[in-house]
């Protein structure tokens, strides 16, 4: 079966980690993973500036592990980024911001590559809220 | 076709819960996942109506293990294989974000 | 055949970012002529309310967005009739003339419509 993964809350919500737990389960399970889809706060999870307490499980490492372990295809939604300050160098660039909050393994593209997930997976499982 | 919903809120003070029962249809299934397995919270009014519902009720086992609930004979505790399982058993997965 | 896809917009106009990136969702899969639904459900009638003054919380105004819907392909609109009652809302006279107001059983069926769904 072929999921797309959509989350929309950000890194220390817990439904990031259900969503990264659901996403290992899936391919452990010989699935595959079209899209991972960061949308609203879950452009955050692909934020190298968040700082998780040592105590606590950091889960933009773990997401950025997961997905280059597996060459997933992780796209960051450009527009939600922007307005969150979650910015790559391309978009640092050409906003006159200071901070590069985002590089690869993660794509800052538009709704499309959501959209075109769908039409590609036969799933699609959102996580988000709380 | 079936949809499998997935609530994640606490249904106390939160209306998803009962938003999700309006529409939830016979063939359909219920993951509480989060703060929504209080519901499943012995003498409160979710527990009751979940009770009284004849349901395809899933709870996610990490949830419930955390809190100390009882997971009850009318519902399934299932981990994130089992959970994965469930999205594909049900033509989509609803969750209430 | 394109796979097809319901949002179930819940929120009020401006609790925060929820209503208007809900509707980027709806307005870019129109843009490429996808099948897209789109129910107001709970607080989400509330955007559909008549006389909202977003400039007075400096906010965007959605509703003229909420009326070009049908110029991008996106003409199937809906409105759940019982949160509609629930917050003093009259279904039949929203100013949105295209949503059609469905009760709880024809939501039911409106979601077994649908190929895929985001509720948010």
């Amino acid at each position: 079966m072929k999921f797309a993964i959509a989350l929309f809350s950000a890194a220390h919500a817990p439904s990031s980690r259900r969503a990264l737990l659901f996403a290992q389960a899936a391919l452990a399970g010989g699935h595959e993973i079209v899209r991972l889809f960061f949308y609203q706060d879950g452009v955050y999870n692909a934020s190298a500036s968040v700082v998780t307490p040592q105590d606590e499980l950091d889960v933009p490492k773990q997401w950025r592990a997961f997905v280059s372990e597996h060459q997933l295809d992780g796209v960051v939604c450009i527009a939600a980024a922007l307005r969150r300050g979650v910015l790559n160098e391309e978009e640092a660039g050409r906003y006159q911001r200071d901070a590069v909050a985002v590089g690869a393994p993660w794509e800052l593209s538009g709704l499309g590559q959501l959209h075109d997930a769908v039409q590609d997976a036969d799933r699609l499982i959102c996580f988000g809220g709380a | 076709m079936s949809t499998l919903h997935v609530l994640s809120h606490s249904p106390f003070g939160d209306d998803r819960l009962s938003s999700c029962l309006r529409v939830i249809g016979a063939n359909d299934a219920l993951l509480l996942s989060g703060d929504a397995v209080y519901a499943l919270q012995p003498g409160t009014a979710p527990f009751n109506t979940l009770n009284t519902r004849a349901l395809n009720l899933f709870v996610l086992a990490e949830d419930v293990q955390a809190r100390s609930i009882e997971t009850p004979d009318w519902a399934k505790a299932i981990d994130y294989p089992a959970f994965v399982d469930l999205s594909i058993h049900h033509d989509k997965v609803n969750s209430w974000l | 055949m394109p796979k097809s896809l319901l949002i179930i917009s819940r929120q009020a106009p401006w609790s925060g970012p929820n209503a208007r990136e809900a509707l980027d969702i709806v307005l870019a899969g129109g843009a490429f002529d996808l099948p897209i639904g789109l129910l107001f459900l709970d607080d989400g009638v509330f955007q559909l309310a008549a006389k909202q003054d977003a400039k007075a919380l400096q906010q965007k105004d959605l509703s003229a967005n909420l009326q070009a819907l049908p110029m991008f392909g996106v003409d199937e609109l809906f409105v759940c009739a019982d949160s509609a009652a629930e917050r003093g809302l009259d279904p039949n006279s929203l100013p949105l003339e295209e949503a059609r107001t469905l009760t709880a059983p024809e939501i039911t069926a409106l979601i077994d419509r649908y190929d895929q769904v985001i509720t948010l």
